[in-house]
């Protein structure tokens, strides 16, 4: 298959049809199975790994009719032989190499944390503390340390983590998209800091 | 959420040292189980806060670096890691606290939450406060203890000076704007201040350092010692108290060889403030 094929609305509309009836289920499980496959390439050392996932899903696309026929069971397990081939033939050529980490650029970097600065400031108050308090411990403190606040919100230690985790993540995203704002912002040669 | 994964498998994952088997049966589940994709995204992170903080072991920050900081992503992540790192060593206020006995039992809140109040959390051995009832016994304590002070002075002993504070630096916390910079409240007099500086690297027969205030040189300490603390190495520095007030500080850490040479490892800044 030209690995440069390019998903078609009408083949894109097929795949979403066999993955869920329900077109808002469907939208959701393709969403997850390509961000799954990128940590699986990832985690495999592709440093193209989003265009491996692509790669995946055309390829599943593009054989649906077959596959219909010819496969029962959990269709997201398909896409993971689908995916094993794929990494096969990525080994075969010749992997591309991430470039060299770029060179700290501490005015990048002041940016991001005035970024972060505001982000957590929007943090509710309750989601806040639980984010400064749950990474304000390091070391050996730490784990006694988590153990004591997640009995103080009344949830299990693991609980806590992935509420920790999703915080973080929000945060992520939210520095993200300021640090996009602020980019645009010096293109139109407005910067407010 | 039982998700019955082995977290080594996890983390091994991670680094890129899982065998064959348990890799392919451990990537099928982050496909198919969306708890297992979740755990995997928070372990990813957790071990990029382990490499931030300097705890994973040798062979583990070579494989971080060499298998795991393959994708752009993953080093934008890192550079979070970091930032989130600065903002919350940077966000802790201390208070001063008059009786060594003390230490172990003093708390942390963050600047957020704290800046409505003339109370201001503190931290010795990084465990943060849990939550108001323990705020008010914080508060009845320093209420307690300013009494305590002005009631007896004779109580304190003169000699023997009490750790007022213990205040963990981490290198590189320097900030021109001073904003985030980590605060401690001026201490009582007669007592001292105890800083850590937290180094990477141990491996100096012992430390030298010096104390600034606006460029200006105000004490300089030799034959410091590196100790062991959980999973990171200090360098403890005591300050007297009569040498703190409000301003900000620096303090230059050099390592010194046996042959007596020694060599610049770091800044490490705080402010004291009223």
């Amino acid at each position: 298959m030209n690995k440069n094929w390019v998903l078609s609305q009408e083949a894109f509309d097929a795949l979403l049809d066999w993955l869920d009836p329900d077109r808002e289920q469907a939208g959701i499980k393709y969403e997850q199975i390509r961000l799954r496959l990128i940590k699986i390439f990832t985690g495999r050392g592709c440093v193209d790994a989003e265009d491996l996932a692509d790669e995946t899903i055309n390829r599943v696309t593009t054989r649906l009719d077959e596959i219909d026929k010819e496969f029962s069971g959990d269709r997201t397990r398909y896409f993971f032989g689908v995916a094993n081939k794929v990494y096969l033939e990525y080994l075969r050529r010749k992997p591309p190499q991430l470039p060299p980490w770029p060179a700290p650029d501490s005015e990048r970097i002041e940016l991001e944390y005035r970024c972060l600065e505001r982000c957590i400031e929007q943090l509710n108050h309750e989601n806040r503390e639980l984010l400064l308090q749950y990474y304000g411990v390091e070391g050996g403190a730490k784990i006694e340390h988590r153990r004591e606040m997640a009995k103080r919100f009344g949830i299990g230690p693991n609980a806590l983590r992935i509420r920790a985790f999703r915080i973080r993540l929000g945060l992520q995203a939210c520095v993200d998209k300021c640090i996009k704002l602020q980019a645009e912002d010096e293109i139109y040669g407005s910067v407010q800091s | 959420m039982s998700l019955n994964i082995d977290k080594d498998d996890m983390k091994k994952y991670l680094l890129g040292t899982l065998d064959g088997d348990r890799k392919s049966q451990l990537e099928e589940r982050i496909l198919s189980e969306p708890n297992v994709y979740e755990e995997l995204l928070v372990t990813e992170e957790e071990l990029i806060d382990q490499y931030v903080a300097g705890s994973l072991t040798g062979i583990e920050h070579l494989q971080f670096e060499t298998n795991f900081l393959v994708t752009s992503e993953r080093q934008k992540h890192l550079r979070f890691a970091r930032l989130l790192k600065r903002y919350v060593n940077s966000h802790a206020v201390l208070v001063a606290l008059e009786e060594p006995s003390f230490v172990a039992h003093q708390y942390e809140v963050p600047a957020a939450a704290k800046s409505s109040s003339s109370f201001s959390g503190a931290r010795l051995t990084r465990r943060p406060m849990l939550g108001l009832s323990v705020a008010l016994a914080a508060f009845a304590v320093i209420l307690f203890l300013t009494w305590h002070v002005r009631k007896g002075a004779e109580h304190i002993d003169n000699t023997s000076a009490s750790v007022a504070a213990v205040v963990p630096l981490t290198p590189g916390s320097t900030r021109s704007s001073g904003a985030t910079v980590t605060r401690v409240q001026v201490p009582p007099k007669g007592s001292e201040v105890k800083l850590e500086l937290q180094i990477a690297h141990p491996g100096y027969p012992h430390y030298k350092s010096e104390l600034l205030r606006e460029n200006k040189s105000l004490k300089t300490i030799s034959g410091l010692k590196v100790e062991a603390k959980g999973e990171q190495h200090v360098v403890p520095l005591t300050i007297p108290a009569e040498l703190l007030s409000p301003g900000d500080y620096q303090v230059r850490l050099s390592g010194v060889l046996d042959s007596g040479a020694d060599e610049f490892i770091d800044n490490f800044s705080f402010r004291v403030i009223e």
